[in-house]
């Protein structure tokens, strides 16, 4: 019995390899073609945000092989599925640049994974322009090969932090997951509170699967905040807003980095959802942001995924046209002067300006959102401001 | 009893003291316990909230224990089922408007039968093998169910927004109307199971399985269709904590896995496979953790230090659990 469970363990575990290795790619290929590749979550916890970028990265090779290739040549696209593990993406992209031996390199997505891989491509000197990363101590490591295009972390609270200063809050509370990101957004939301005078009474994280908010939220009532910024996900603030609601729990304003920026969250939550500031580096609207090729693209990617494209989608997108943009100035496939090109040139894109700093940095400019009606209306910077932010929140007995 | 029994018992009780009495000594130093009117407010209002919460935990846990206590299987796709039944109060409600309350009516003969076919079909083959056995099928199973629905649902997060208002227990007490809808169903469904295993014919065989099953099958039980019937009341409360699940928090179908975790501390602190340890396991491990987290600074990125903490010291002391009886 023993040695039969044994090697079912063995075989299953076989089976698995053989998923992720089996279908192995011959390695040569005709002239006019170029090998275009990278690992993105397929699936896994990251298989719905970087599902979206997916569907840019097919939009854009259909197109660029409809228009003629890239310099000329048919692109081949290889994309594996990291499964959202970053032991398997480091393995898959050691594979894409020595075994496959790709032209040109893909990110992966997510922060966490996006590190990881950044000292792989490192190593082998193949540039790109990271659509999934917004963690800033990626690019503080003296790394040159990687490219920041999308706002960071610490800029996800920037506008609720401005609207909160608009309304007369002087003590408020910042709150978040116990991880990378929400702890970089933490920092980022402390800095602007900082500069803006408003006194930070409390600043605690949660485990990640932290369910139950009494606790928590009993004790930023305690500390007499009014306003909370939390740097949640979706169950996360969910819980938390549900969670207000239930303990009759007022604040003139909140604020979350992820979860309402998700399609679902108005529907899923109601009418709880509402008057809830969040935070996009991008939104679908072309006539308030006014990014050049945005309404085609729109168009073209609402036709075909039968969706509008998210920020996930958008900012792959701008990286693939900041990518090609490049290659077309430098002429050739040449890794190295690619990376030159992507560190010094000027780029307009579907998803606004590239242009980097010595670190790599991009300076994307992210708006604030706030949930009225059931509908996602930009109300910070104000020259994207769709309309006026209704704040404070209304108290939970006057909705 | 024997001596060193009562006395592991004595060192528990002040264990619990200390372990309890904590959270306000640290909360005193820091100067966050202040003894005035609101804060005492805020106290009882995260105590009445550990209660209702605890109460729900427990009853994810009374599926896993009631498993384990028959057929020595630590069912690992547990916090999988209590995810499908999420998922089918959720399709209930937004697809055929189905209030949640009266969907588990209708999911709990449905969660039934796959138990019985999750036992006929994978269970079977483990019980009596080497608890590895169990162990990998149940995973397997959980895997399956976690990418079926990824399949259907997407990893998109739902939630159903149902009874979001507020109760108002006294001027400073409040609590959510779904969780008092959740902790009075969780209870009532617990003491009904309870009972059914204490006072029927049928609960009796199951219990006599559970204490040693060549002799309950010598005694003319059949052994198999009890095993049955376990798994098939094990996921039914599974899939019936889903439906609470469903009316509190956001879940996709990866959200299974924190159940599971969260179950399994709490039948290992009560007693493993001891249905009324796992009870007070449940409202213990929720209260201690409000606690730390209302008192201690930073103290709600402690909650899992402190809930595993206490199981540890626990399991030091009383090795069988709270309510467990002494192995070997």
């Amino acid at each position: 019995m023993k040695t039969a469970a044994i090697l079912a363990f063995a075989g299953a575990l076989a089976a698995l390899l053989g998923l992720g290795v089996g279908t192995g790619w011959a390695g040569h290929r005709p002239n006019n073609e170029v090998l275009v590749g990278g690992a993105i979550s397929q699936t896994g916890q990251y298989a719905e945000p970087a599902g979206r970028q997916v569907y840019s990265i097919k939009l854009w090779v259909d197109e660029v092989n409809a228009r003629g290739g890239l310099l000329g040549h048919t692109i081949v696209l290889r994309l594996l599925d990291d499964k959202s593990d970053i032991q398997t993406s480091i393995k898959l992209y050691e594979k894409l640049i020595t075994e496959d031996k790709v032209d040109l390199l893909l990110a992966p997505y997510s922060s966490g994974i996006t590190e990881a891989v950044a000292n792989v491509n490192e190593r082998y000197k193949m540039p790109f322009v990271a659509y999934g990363a917004a963690s800033t101590p990626i690019w503080e490591k003296g790394r040159r090969y990687i490219f920041n295009i999308v706002a960071v972390a610490e800029d996800y609270q920037k506008g609720a932090v401005h609207l909160a200063r608009q309304i007369g809050v002087k003590k408020a509370a910042i709150i978040g997951q116990d991880s990378l990101f929400p702890r970089q957004a933490g920092k980022g939301a402390k800095d602007w509170c900082k500069k803006l005078g408003i006194d930070v009474v409390l600043e605690e994280n949660y485990p990640t699967k932290q369910t139950d908010f009494t606790a928590l939220l009993q004790k930023i009532k305690a500390a007499d905040a009014e306003a909370v910024f939390s740097n949640s996900y979706f169950a996360d603030s969910a819980a938390q807003l549900r969670q207000m609601r239930e303990l009759n729990l007022n604040f003139k304003l909140y604020s979350s980095t992820i979860g309402p920026s998700l399609p679902n969250f108005p529907e899923q939550l109601g009418a709880t959802a509402e008057y809830v500031l969040g935070f996009s580096q991008w939104e679908p609207l072309p006539k308030v942001l006014g990014h050049p090729g945005m309404q085609e693209y729109i168009e073209r990617y609402e036709k075909r995924f039968g969706e509008k494209p998210n920020y996930h989608a958008g900012g792959a997108y701008g990286a693939l046209q900041v990518t090609e943009a490049a290659l077309k100035k430098v002429g050739s496939f040449d890794n190295e002067k690619l990376r030159d090109a992507l560190a010094t040139m000027e780029v307009q894109t579907i998803y606004g300006r590239y242009k980097v700093d010595a670190r790599g940095m991009n300076s994307h400019e992210g708006l604030t959102f706030q949930v009225l009606r059931g509908q996602r209306r930009v109300v910070w910077p104000e020259k994207w401001a769709e309309t006026k932010a209704e704040l404070p929140t209304p108290e939970w007995s006057k909705r | 009893m024997e001596r060193s029994d009562v006395r592991s018992l004595y060192l528990l009780a002040a264990f619990l003291v200390c372990a309890y009495a904590m959270p306000f000594l640290v909360g005193a130093w820091a100067g966050t316990v202040r003894l005035d009117e609101r804060w005492l407010g805020n106290l009882a209002t995260v105590v009445v909230g550990g209660i209702m919460q605890g109460g729900v935990y427990a009853m994810f846990a009374l599926g896993l224990t009631l498993i384990f206590g028959v057929m020595r299987i630590i069912n690992a796709a547990h916090g999988e089922m209590v995810m499908m039944g999420a998922y089918l109060t959720w399709v209930a409600f937004f697809y055929l408007g189905v209030d949640p309350l009266l969907s588990i009516v209708l999911t709990l003969p449905i969660a039934f039968v796959f138990g019985v076919a999750v036992q006929k079909l994978l269970l079977d083959a483990a019980v009596g093998a080497p608890e590895l056995t169990g162990l990998l099928i149940t995973f397997g199973l959980g895997l399956t169910l976690i990418y079926t629905a990824e399949l259907i649902f997407t990893t998109d997060f739902r939630t159903i927004p149902y009874a979001p208002g507020t109760v108002q227990l006294t001027s400073a007490i409040a609590v959510g109307q779904n969780r008092v809808i959740s902790f009075v169903l969780a209870v009532a469904i617990s003491t009904a199971v309870y009972l059914f295993l204490k006072l029927s014919r049928l609960g009796k065989a199951v219990r006599a399985t559970a204490l040693n099953a060549e002799v309950a099958m010598v005694c003319g039980i059949d052994v198999r269709r009890i095993y049955l019937i376990t798994t098939g009341l094990a996921a039914a409360l599974a899939v019936a904590g889903g439906a609470l699940v469903s009316i509190q928090f956001g879940f996709n179908p990866e959200t299974g896995v924190v159940y599971t975790l969260q179950a399994f501390a709490i039948i290992v602190l009560g007693g493993r496979g001891h249905y009324v340890g796992a009870l007070i396991g449940g409202l213990m491990l929720a209260v201690l953790e409000n606690l730390v987290s209302l008192m201690v600074p930073n103290g709600t990125a402690m909650v899992e230090l402190a809930a595993y903490g206490l199981m540890i010291s626990v399991l030091l002391i009383r090795p069988g659990g709270l309510m467990g009886v002494k192995e070997g």
